[in-house]
């Protein structure tokens, strides 16, 4: 068996990445040089370009009430399947249809105990998921995007193996937005809700394709910009901004929950979309070989609407042709879908901040800005919020939301996510409302390592019963003429954990 | 502009407040919204309110479709295929978005298989869903049959239906078709056909490994299981639809398969009825004044004075665990009620609604009782087996009734068990 290394497969990733991971997801910039030092007058070539991004939301998946959870353990069973060449909606087979079954017909699906009869094909899809819906609305306005009223979920022939049905269900939400840039406005053409793929596992001996069903139907947002973008630096920009709306709002964070392909055509040339960019910093080469290779096509005449395949060294390599209106017949297990006025104004009404937004609100709490990158990061601004009614110390809620738990974690070498578990809100809300009455803020760090150690909250607020004065001055009479700091280094060794060395320093200075 | 003058397939622009589109007219169910095909393949909707302005670019084509090209292979078997209507044969309306019946020769694109195995020769007496069939419609078919069965240029027969009620047409076809000379094999879909992952490319192509086997019974082919890879030859009177949406939707209730078959061999699992060179004989004289009632707690009994007032001359009782109904301690006695029916010439069966299992009336006393009221019991028999059996026995005057569903005619009480 040969394993395969897909750009958009997470195949490192455990559970817990799906769930709240702190990533730069976005392109990142590094991947661009100015386009004075470039291999290409991008003007004169006539470079369009536009970025198609898919972005899983962070609920249950589109068409049934699974969890979208990612496995790596065993799976349950196995299912066998032949995907068929199907004629469409309009009679023709679509070409890139045609392409895909001249390929591997045969497919094994690895199956969990968090799938069910909807994700091997087995039983019609459910209603769209609201929640979905709605994420993929507050999207959709936040790109200044029209929402269509009436929409139909439609079916997109995917027969490479990727979906058990042979295709993959997606909606055109909206259309016609925009997001801003330095340069000017970028167009947003399309927003489509749709369920994700699943992923590939190996390529097997006999030519069969094995995949995981974990993936399949998690809903995905995808957002195509118009091709109004002319440099690679615009790219980045673009792709920069629509990564921030996209994380203000219920996304999936961490590797592979966001994807972006992008649309390339010189003047002369056909679009070619390319796909897989597994390492961001390859972008910019990627596109100027793209160029190269688009300039031979013109030369020659042989440009063709393709799909190709973005390699590790910056070149591509042709996956098949770029799919048709052919390719999509509506999903006749749904009727049309209907967006009402009061949805529209629903969603619009509760739109998430962007992180920009929310970096100008905690600046007004006097965080410094490593705490407040650190909450972004973290997504931790409603926890931020939350904490406020218990405590006045802005910065001390701040950590324990944030580096406390990172030093906890390194300390007790446990993961992370261990220990945001065991600080939700509400144990935090227990603790820092003890501040200034039972407790020091000095001590809050201290609590919360006892805890993590297994101390309940009222074992490890507990003041030492210890008679920190008589057993200081038992000290000093036993052995006199000691330094301060021995006396200090005898008193901690001798209560390990139990004082505080500020204590022990106060009460030796008021004895010395 | 008008926009009631659109029809399905028009290239239309359509002009509103917000953006000018262009794109393919599809029949909407909404009469107030225009479903319009885009270049990108979607589909969306727009209220007819929000129209400032349209215009018909092109008229409506009609559909060039892909068509099969048929080479007659003049050293295979040639097989007919008599398609009904069902899932296997939808697939998605462009015009109206819903889903409607195929062309005829649509079934072949799915399984190009088939043409390796054997001439398909397509007929269709009538489309329907199977929800909407009647047993004119099992006679329907079975003249079909009769008359592929009596030619000798055919070596086998395939009847595609949908899943609903495709065990009743097997038991019909199986009590209808005496001395059968060669393999009928009825088959179908729970995936439509317009979808890569159409279970009824595997299962077209097993049913035509039937059809040309040694193999002369009626047997429903389908998946054995959720794999594309086996599919089951199962009793025709034997076998009932057991989930709503699986591939495997059909089980085999109180027998065994006949055969395994795969898309590359049949392999027999019993000893079976083989191919006769003698003529069949159609028998398909039918009465539908039959009823299927299943016995639950506390159920009045007075439906059997319904159907007996309404000129019912039979019915099958799905009755409770080895053979009860609700008897002297109940507050709905059904003793009395069918001890005066059965006075009254109806003949009342009984099944076990449990599905599986066989009945036996000695065990309690419940059943001890019912048994004097002149009740048949059918064993092992499938309710819907036992329905259909019913209505072709009452339908022939001279028979001794009772005798005759007893008879075990068309494999429909497993041998091990029929004494």
């Amino acid at each position: 068996m040969e394993q395969i290394k897909e750009g958009k497969a997470q195949t490192k990733n455990t559970a817990s990445s799906v769930t709240r991971h702190p990533s730069p997801s976005s392109v990142n910039p590094e991947g661009f040089t100015p386009a004075s030092q470039s291999a290409h007058d991008y003007k004169k070539i006539g470079l369009k370009s536009g970025l198609e991004i898919h972005q899983q939301l962070d609920t249950h998946k589109l068409f049934c009430n699974c969890p979208s959870i990612l496995r790596n353990d065993e799976h349950k069973y196995e299912v066998k399947r032949t995907l068929n060449p199907v004629v469409g909606e309009t009679g023709i087979v679509d070409v890139a249809a045609k392409h895909e079954a001249a390929q591997n017909k045969d497919f094994i699906y690895q199956v969990y105990d968090t799938n069910c009869l909807v994700e091997i094909d087995e039983e019609p899809p459910h209603t769209i998921n609201q929640e979905a819906l709605e994420i993929a609305l507050q999207i959709a306005h936040l790109l200044n995007c029209k929402i269509f009223p009436v929409t139909q979920i439609m079916r997109k022939t995917v027969i490479n193996g990727s979906n058990t049905t042979g295709f993959q269900r997606t909606a055109m939400i909206a259309h016609d937005g925009y997001i801003e840039i330095s340069t000017g406005k970028i167009s947003i053409d399309a927003l489509m809700l749709e369920e994700d793929s699943a992923r590939k596992v190996s390529v097997n001996e006999d030519g069969t394709v094995t995949y995981k069903l974990d993936r399949l139907g998690i809903p995905l947002v995808e957002i195509a910009t118009g091709p109004h973008m002319h440099t690679p630096e615009e790219i980045k920009e673009a792709a920069l901004k629509l990564g921030e709306i996209l994380r203000a709002c219920k996304v999936k964070r961490g590797l592979g929950t966001i994807r972006q392909d992008v649309n390339i055509s010189i003047e002369g040339s056909k679009r070619v979309e390319i796909k897989g960019f597994q390492d961001p910093k390859m972008m910019k080469k990627t596109i100027d070989l793209e160029i190269e290779r688009q300039k031979k096509c013109v030369e020659e005449n042989t440009c063709q609407e393709e799909v190709r395949n973005a390699l590790p060294d910056g070149t591509t390599e042709f996956l098949r042709p770029m799919p048709g209106a052919a390719r999509m017949y509506p999903e006749t297990d749904h009727p049309l879908l209907k967006i009402s006025r009061e949805l529209m104004d629903r969603t619009k009404k509760n739109l998430p901040k962007l992180a920009s937004e929310h970096k100008s609100y905690l600046s007004e709490f006097g965080l410094n800005d490593e705490l407040i990158k650190l909450l972004l990061k973290q997504n931790m601004i409603e926890e931020f919020k939350t904490l406020l009614h218990s405590c006045d110390n802005h910065e001390l809620i701040a950590k324990t939301l944030t580096l406390f738990q990172k030093e906890i974690s390194r300390k007790e070498n446990k993961e992370l996510k261990e220990i945001n578990e065991i600080f939700d809100a509400h144990m935090l809300e227990s603790i820092l409302e003890k501040v200034g009455k039972d407790i020091s803020s000095n001590d809050v760090k201290g609590i919360m390592l006892k805890i993590v150690q297994g101390k309940t909250l009222s074992e490890a607020t507990e003041k030492s019963d210890v008679d920190l004065r008589g057993e200081a001055e038992k000290l000093i009479a036993e052995k006199p003429g000691l330094s301060q700091g021995a006396y200090m280094g005898l008193l901690m060794g001798k209560f390990k954990g139990q004082v505080s060395g500020k204590d022990v320093s106060e009460v030796l200075k008021k004895i010395l | 502009m008008e926009t009631k003058t659109f029809k399905p397939g028009d290239k239309v622009k359509i002009q509103t407040k917000s953006k000018t589109w262009e794109g393919l007219v599809l029949e909407s169910h909404d009469s107030s919204i225009i479903l319009l095909k885009l270049k990108s393949g979607y589909n969306i909707g727009i209220r007819e309110g929000e129209i400032l302005d349209a215009e018909v670019l092109a008229k409506a084509e009609g559909i060039k479709k892909e068509k099969p090209e048929i080479v007659v292979d003049s050293n295979l078997p040639n097989v007919a295929l008599i398609i009904t209507g069902g899932t296997i044969s939808s697939r998605l309306d462009s015009k109206t978005g819903g889903v409607i019946g195929t062309d005829k020769d649509d079934i072949l694109n799915i399984a190009p298989k088939l043409k390796e195995i054997c001439n398909p020769i397509i007929v269709s007496p009538f489309m329907k869903m199977s929800e909407d069939m009647d047993p004119k419609d099992w006679i329907k078919i079975a003249e079909e049959c009769e008359k592929y069965l009596n030619d000798e240029s055919i070596s086998g027969i395939i009847v595609t239906q949908g899943t609903d009620t495709l065990h009743y047409t097997a038991s019909a076809l199986s009590f209808f078709l005496r001395n059968l000379n060669k393999p009928i094999a009825l088959t179908y879909s729970q995936r439509s056909v317009d979808r890569a992952s159409t279970d009824a490319s595997l299962n077209l192509v097993c049913a035509a490994r039937y059809a040309v086997s040694e193999i002369a019974e009626v047997a429903i082919v389908g998946h054995r299981d959720s794999n594309d890879k086996v599919c089951l030859a199962m009793p025709a009177t034997k076998t009932r639809k057991m989930h709503t949406s699986k591939r495997d939707a059909f089980h085999i209730i109180n027998g065994e398969p006949i055969a395994e078959i795969t898309k590359e061999k049949l392999i027999p699992l019993k000893d079976f009825d083989v191919r006769l060179l003698t003529k069949p004989k159609l028998d398909a004289k039918y009465s539908d004044k039959v009823a299927l009632v299943r016995v639950y707690p506390g159920q009045d009994p007075s439906i059997l004075e319904y159907y007996e007032k309404e000129g019912y001359r039979g019915i099958v009782l799905e009755t409770t665990g080895l053979g009860h109904v609700p008897t002297k301690d109940s507050n709905n006695n059904w003793l009395p009620k069918i001890k005066k029916a059965i006075l009254n010439g109806m003949t009342i069966c009984a099944v076990a609604g449990t599905i599986n299992g066989r009945l036996n009336p000695n065990v309690y006393s419940a059943g001890r009782d019912l048994q004097k009221s002149g009740i048949i019991y059918l064993k092992d028999m499938l309710a819907e087996t036992a329905l259909v059996k019913l209505g072709w026995v009452l339908a022939h005057k001279k028979w001794e009734v009772k005798e005759k569903m007893l008879e075990n005619i068309a494999d429909e009480y497993s041998p091990t068990l029929h004494n």
